[in-house]
C-alpha cells in the first residue's frame, strides 16, 4: 500500500531519516518505536507531507535548510513531491503529536472540520457516528469546548478528527504520548476497532508495551536508521529491545 | 556509501568564523579585523557622514539627521519588541519628548543642552507611568491601546489649547551649529546601539528576553515580570523621547505633528526590513528607508505608492531582514555536498 524507499531527510547539516525503507501492507498495524530524536516524528511528517510544506515555506525565507531525498509510493502512484491537501484526498491522514486540537471548537466541530475535504454531508454524518462509536467518551462531550477536554480526551478528538477525513493509512504520531493508563487502554482499544473497519495503521510510539499486542509488524529505528525489524514474536525474543522498549530488566 | 545520484545543499560556518568563535584562537590581524572590521566601518562611515556638507549640501544634511532620529526610534521600538511589548504607537514617547522640550524650553529659557537630557529622562519616565498599568497585557492589546495613545495626547492638546493648541510653541533655542547637532545625535545613536547590544548580552537582558518568549514560565521563576516590563519600557524609551526633544531643538518648533502616525510607522517599517528584533538591523533598515523615501520625493504623490510596493517586496521576499541576511552571508557558506548515507550514526 505504502512503500518507503531510502528516505534520506536533513534539517541543514542533522540528519534526522537515514536511509529508511520499509512497506506497509493493506490492512496492517505497523508500529515503529524509538527513542526520543530518533526521527520518528520526522518520518510522519514526512509521509503526511508536512515536512515538505515547511521545506517550501522556509525555502521563500530564504535557502534551503531542509533536504527531503528518496521516494514514497503509495498505491502504486509516487507522492513524494506532493503537497499535504493531495495525500489527505488519496488517503493518507495524520493525527499529529502532542494531540493538537482547536481549542476554541466544540468537540463536534473538531470533528466536521476533520472531514472538511468531504463534500457529502451524509458521509460526514456517518463517520461522525462511527467516531462517536469507537470513542463512546466523546458522546457526553459533543458540545464542549476542545481545549477544556483533558489530554485523553484531546488524543480520542485528534485521532477523531484524522478519522473524519475517510483516510485509508491512518498515521499516528504517539498516540498514547502522556496519557494515563485508563486513558491508554481506551485508545489501544480503539486500534483494533478501527483496522477491523478496514483501515491500515501506521503508528510511533516510544514505550512498546501497550500496543504490541496489536501490531502485526514493528519497526525499531535509532538514529534515523532502521536497526530491526520483525514480527510481534521476533520483537519480543530480542533482549535489546524488550530492555530499551519494554522495560525488562533482565 | 552513495545510495542515490543526487546532491544536497551544506551550509557551514566559515572557518575564520569558527576560530574567532573561541577567544583564545584570536592571533592574527585577519582575524580581529573580521571580527571588528563591520561595525569599524560603520562607525567611520557615521562619522564621516556630516563632513560630506560640502559634497552633497544642506538638504542631505537634514535627511542625515532624520535618518538619524528614524533609526533612534526604530532602536527604541526594537528594544520594546525584544521584550514582548509590541507599538503602534512610538509617536506617543517622541511626541512626549518633543514636548516636555519645547516646553522647557520656551517657559523656563533653558539651552537645548539642559533641556534635551531633562526631557529625554522624565519623558521616558512619564511614557513608562503611563504604560505601567497596561503592562499585565500582552500582544495585539497592548499594541492597540499604545496605538490610541499618541491620538489622545493629540487630540488633548488640540481641545484643551494647552502647550500652544493648534499653533504649538515656536522660537525655541536653537543648536550652535548643524555640525554640532549631526555629531550630538551620531554620538548617542553609537551610544544608544552598543548599549542595547551590552544590556541584552548582561543577565538583566536575559530575563527581558525570557519575557518576550514565555512571561508564564518567567513568572514561575519568581521574578516580577511587570517590575522588569516596566524597566525595558523606561530603557526602551529613552532614545524615542531623546529623538523628540533633539527635533524639537532642530526645528525650533513642536506642534501636534510630533504626535504624527508616521512616527509610528517609520520605526516599524525600518525595522521589518533590517530584520525586527535586531539592533544593527534597526539601525540599517532606517538607514535605507529614510533617504529612500526622501529621494522618490521626485516623483511626487507617486512616491507611497513606490514606497509600500518596495515594502510589499520586501516583506514578500526577505521575510527575515535584510541584515539577518548578510550575516548570514558573512558568517557561512553554502555548497553542494554529495548525498551520503552516514554509517558513523547508525549503530
Amino acid at each position: 500500500m505504502l512503500e518507503i524507499k531510502n528516505m534520506l531527510v536533513f534539517y541543514e547539516n542533522a540528519i534526522a531519516v537515514n536511509d529508511l525503507s520499509f512497506t506497509v501492507n493493506e490492512g496492517d498495524i505497523i508500529g515503529i518505536f524509538g527513542s526520543n530524536g530518533a526521527g520518528k516524528t520526522t518520518l510522519m511528517n514526512t509521509i503526511s507531507g508536512i515536512t515538505l510544506h515547511v521545506k517550501q515555506r522556509m525555502q521563500r525565507e530564504g535557502g534551503q535548510h531542509i533536504s527531503i531525498y528518496g521516494e514514497q509510493i503509495f498505491q502504486g502512484e509516487d507522492i513524494s513531491n506532493k503537497m499535504p491537501h493531495y495525500r489527505v484526498k488519496k488517503g493518507i491522514v495524520l493525527s499529529r503529536e502532542r494531540h493538537p486540537v482547536f481549542r476554541d471548537l466544540t468537540v463536534e466541530d473538531n470533528l466536521i472540520l476533520g472531514g472538511f475535504l468531504i463534500k457529502d454531508k451524509q458521509i460526514i454524518k456517518e463517520s461522525l457516528a462511527l467516531i462517536y462509536e469507537i470513542f463512546p467518551a466523546l458522546t457526553r462531550l459533543k458540545k464542549r469546548k476542545a481545549g477544556f477536554c483533558s489530554g485523553g480526551e484531546q488524543e480520542m478528538i485528534s485521532i477523531g478528527m484524522a478519522l473524519a477525513a475517510n483516510p485509508k493509512l491512518l498515521l499516528m504520531d504517539e498516540p498514547l504520548l502522556g496519557l494515563s493508563p485508563t486513558a491508554q487502554d481506551q485508545v489501544v482499544q480503539a486500534l483494533s476497532a478501527i483496522q477491523k473497519l478496514g483501515l491500515t495503521i501506521l503508528l510511533t510510539e516510544q514505550y512498546a508495551r501497550p500496543i504490541m499486542p496489536y501490531i502485526t509488524y514493528g519497526y525499531i529505528i535509532e538514529n534515523g536508521s532502521l536497526i530491526m525489524s520483525g514480527t510481534r514474536e521476533e520483537l519480543m525474543q530480542n533482549e535489546e529491545v524488550l530492555s530499551a522498549y519494554f522495560g525488562v530488566n533482565k | 556509501m552513495k545510495i542515490k545520484k543526487g546532491y544536497r545543499k551544506e551550509r557551514l560556518d566559515r572557518g575564520i568564523k569558527a576560530r574567532v568563535d573561541d577567544v583564545f584562537a584570536i592571533s592574527s590581524y585577519r582575524e580581529i579585523m573580521y571580527l571588528a572590521m563591520p561595525r569599524t566601518l560603520f562607525i567611520i562611515f557615521l562619522l564621516l557622514l556630516p563632513l560630506s556638507g560640502s559634497i552633497t549640501g544642506p538638504y542631505w544634511q537634514g535627511v542625515i539627521i532624520i535618518t538619524c532620529i528614524i533609526a533612534l526610534l526604530t532602536l527604541s521600538w526594537t528594544f520594546m519588541y525584544s521584550v514582548g511589548l509590541i507599538s503602534l504607537g512610538h509617536a506617543v514617547f517622541f511626541g512626549i519628548g518633543a514636548y516636555i522640550a519645547g516646553w522647557l524650553s520656551s517657559s523656563l529659557n533653558l539651552s537645548p543642552l539642559i533641556t534635551i537630557p531633562l526631557a529625554a529622562l522624565s519623558g521616558a519616565v512619564l511614557g513608562a507611568l503611563l504604560l505601567y498599568p497596561v503592562l499585565r497585557l500582552r500582544g495585539i492589546y497592548f499594541a492597540l491601546i499604545t496605538f490610541a495613545l499618541p491620538l489622545f495626547m493629540m487630540r488633548l492638546i488640540e481641545a484643551t489649547g494647552c502647550l500652544g493648541g493648534t499653533a504649538g510653541l515656536s522660537g525655541l533655542h536653537a543648536f550652535p551649529s548643524r555640525l554640532f547637532a549631526s555629531y550630538l545625535v551620531i554620538f548617542v545613536l553609537l551610544f544608544v546601539l552598543f548599549g542595547y547590544l551590552k544590556i541584552m548580552d548582561s543577565d538583566f537582558g536575559l530575563v527581558l528576553r525570557a519575557i518576550r518568549d514565555s512571561d508564564l514560565s518567567v513568572h514561575a521563576a519568581g521574578i516580577n515580570v511587570p517590575l522588569f516590563k516596566a524597566q525595558a519600557l523606561f530603557i526602551g524609551a529613552l532614545p524615542a523621547t531623546f529623538a523628540g526633544a533633539f527635533l524639537t531643538h532642530y526645528y525650533r518648533f513642536v506642534g501636534m505633528t510630533a504626535f504624527a502616525l508616521e512616527y509610528s510607522i517609520f520605526p516599524i517599517t525600518s525595522a521589518v526590513i533590517g530584520g525586527t528584533g535586531l539592533f544593527p538591523g534597526a539601525v540599517l533598515g532606517a538607514f535605507i528607508l529614510t533617504p529612500l523615501s526622501e529621494s522618490l520625493r521626485a516623483f511626487g504623490t507617486l512616491r507611497i505608492a513606490i514606497y509600500s510596493l518596495l515594502l510589499v517586496l520586501f516583506i514578500v521576499r526577505l521575510p527575515e531582514g535584510l541584515f539577518s541576511f548578510i550575516q548570514k552571508k558573512y558568517f557561512q557558506f553554502e555548497r553542494w555536498v554529495p548525498l551520503e548515507r552516514k554509517d558513523d550514526n547508525a549503530k
